[in-house]
């Protein structure tokens, strides 16, 4: 399959500041691909490489096809920085008509529907409007065209929960009908709904990259049993499925990766008198996983 | 086509400055053009002896007579705070091309999109010339209609110091056409300097600060250099020698016109080469 983005060791240092360091990436047409990282770690850096807004200290970086400068391939995407800017007396509609019409007759824009699915005034200028109707222009601004590939910089930031259901629709939707995605985010649960990949970057290299089938098997589920006096945790070590198991005054924690009925049968053997399950959600996975590509380093 | 959408919309996203700008310099050109007839008349020795720094100042060079219709016209409007105005207003534009943009992201949301950062420099220095040109024409034609109304176009006599009579030419459209034009120059001269330091820092404070230094130190180094003689082989660089010295408003244009143009298309040329070669800065 070709790919949509594809980056060969790219490198960005400023000075002594190394801020993307030697990222291999392949983005195959029709995936989602979230690039996580907390703050610093190079994933907007990544994403002003990918349209030409800096230029890499080496590597390569091909983008639909082409260079990112390209008109024509820039026609093809939609850009979501994570801080939208506009000229202050620029209106939703104004900039609508005008990056619409940047593209000649290569661009369908197609508003309307995009404006009253966010609920967006386009008729106050840029200088009025709150966080979260910035966001707003920002995400009709990208969408509207249709875009083979979407660049969004934490998307949903700013945006109420209503909103940010109603974006995770569309992406779904977007990508159903064929677009690529790519984007950045600390959200797990917007990953978790829309992504087929992740990347994880920190300081700059791309540390770990899973599918989102291999990122949901690691959060496996973990059950916490009660008994009445001390019970020594190794009893659970052997039982089939259990991936760890701790002991404190009367209560063990096992953790699970699969089918818990084996695990619940020995808790009955050993007399149990509580039980209760938790899943482990991503933030706390993708903490985990920070962590532990930090220390691997 | 997409130079056009670009260039129409920074002068739209401009329009209410222009206006404040265009009205603003009308109304100062009109109020200094209504002081004629109450200084009409006045001596010429009194006002241009002050020594050779008080001339240059005044920008009194070549026995310009200041109670003279174009004296009076040159030493209140052209020779100072016309082409000021104008230069600050070259500077705002020439700095707002790029650097101005760049540093609050808006430029770069821009370039997301399907146009070059050539066509986005070509547009918007386009934009700047265009807009200093509507400032320019609109204060120059308010200053023709302006001079029946204060006596400008009348010729003067007045009495030279050997008692011989000296008479005066009244200012015409030409002599308007020739002072708004050289001060159009210069002040396109620093939107370029402005651009420039813009286009290659992509710093909003950095350029405005440079290109205000580079206009306002000129004209300190060619006020100095009067004064002290001393400074003279270092004035080549101030728009303000061949400006004030060959005061085309009084004496119609030079050749040295042509170097501010030059100039601006140097500047520009220059940071369209360094703005395509950067790295944007980041908002």
């Amino acid at each position: 399959m070709d790919s949509v983005i594809e980056t060969e060791g790219l490198t960005k240092r400023w000075g002594t500041l190394t801020a993307v360091d030697d990222i291999n990436l392949r983005i195959p047409a029709g995936e989602c691909y979230a690039f996580l990282g907390l703050n610093g770690a190079g994933k907007s850096t990544t994403a002003r490489m990918l349209l030409d807004f800096i230029r890499p200290t080496r590597g390569t970086i091909r983008v639909l096809g082409g260079q990112g400068s390209d008109p024509s391939v820039r026609a093809r995407v939609g850009y979501l920085p994570g801080d939208l800017n506009l000229p202050r007396s620029m209106t939703g509609k104004d900039a609508i008509a005008f990056f619409g019409g940047l593209g000649g007759d290569r661009l369908h824009v197609d508003s309307a529907g995009l404006i009253e699915r966010f609920g967006l005034d386009p008729s106050r200028p840029f200088r009025e409007l709150s966080t979260g109707n910035r966001r707003k222009v920002g995400l009709v601004l990208a969408f509207m065209t249709n875009p083979d590939l979407l660049i969004l910089d934490e998307p949903t930031s700013g945006l109420d929960p209503l909103l940010q259901e109603e974006f995770r629709d569309l992406l779904a939707e977007r990508k159903a009908a064929g677009a690529t995605i790519w984007l950045t985010s600390h959200v797990m649960a917007e990953v978790e709904r829309v992504a087929d990949r992740v990347g994880l970057v920190r300081d700059g290299k791309l540390a770990r990259e899973l599918t989102m089938a291999e990122l949901r098997h690691q959060a496996i589920g973990q059950i916490r049993l009660t008994f009445p006096a001390h019970v020594d945790a190794g009893q659970f070590q052997r039982v089939p499925h259990v991936t760890g198991a701790q002991g404190t005054n009367g209560e063990v924690l096992v953790s699970v990766d699969g089918p818990v009925t084996d695990v619940l049968a020995r808790g009955a053997e050993l007399g149990a008198t509580g039980i209760e399950t938790e899943k482990r959600d991503l933030d706390d996975i993708f903490l985990e996983m920070y962590q532990s590509s930090g220390d691997a380093k | 086509m997409s130079g056009g959408v670009v260039y129409r919309r920074w002068l739209r996203d401009r329009a209410r400055s222009t206006l404040v700008w265009t009205v603003g310099v009308v109304l100062i050109v009109v109020a200094s053009a209504a002081f004629y007839p109450s200084l009409s008349g006045a001596s010429g020795g009194g006002l241009g002896s002050g020594g050779s720094a008080m001339s240059s100042l005044l920008g009194l060079s070549k026995g310009i007579d200041p109670g003279s219709p174009l004296g009076f016209l040159w030493i209140s409007l052209y020779a100072n705070i016309y082409p000021w105005m104008l230069m600050a207003l070259g500077v705002a534009l020439g700095v707002a091309a790029i650097a101005g943009d760049e540093e609050t992201g808006a430029l770069e949301y821009l370039l997301a999109k399907p146009v070059t950062r050539t066509t986005v420099a070509f547009a918007r220095f386009a934009g700047a010339v265009t807009i200093l040109l509507v400032v320019s024409v609109f204060s120059g034609l308010a200053l023709v209609l302006s001079l029946p109304l204060f006596d400008l176009n009348q010729a003067t006599t007045s009495t030279a110091a050997d008692g011989s009579k000296v008479i005066s030419p009244g200012a015409t459209a030409i002599d308007i056409f020739n002072g708004t034009f050289s001060s159009f120059a210069v002040a396109l001269g620093l939107a370029g300097v402005a651009f420039l330091i813009g286009a290659i820092t992509g710093r909003k404070g950095v350029a405005l600060g440079g290109a205000s230094a580079f206009g306002i130190g000129g004209y300190v180094l060619y006020t100095l250099s009067n004064m002290t003689g001393s400074l003279k082989p270092l004035t080549w660089i101030s728009p303000w020698r061949w400006y004030v010295d060959d005061a085309m408003a009084v004496y119609g244009l030079t050749w040295n016109v042509v170097l501010p143009f030059a100039g601006a298309v140097v500047g520009f040329l220059i940071g369209w080469w360094a703005f395509l070669r950067r790295d944007l800065q980041n908002p």
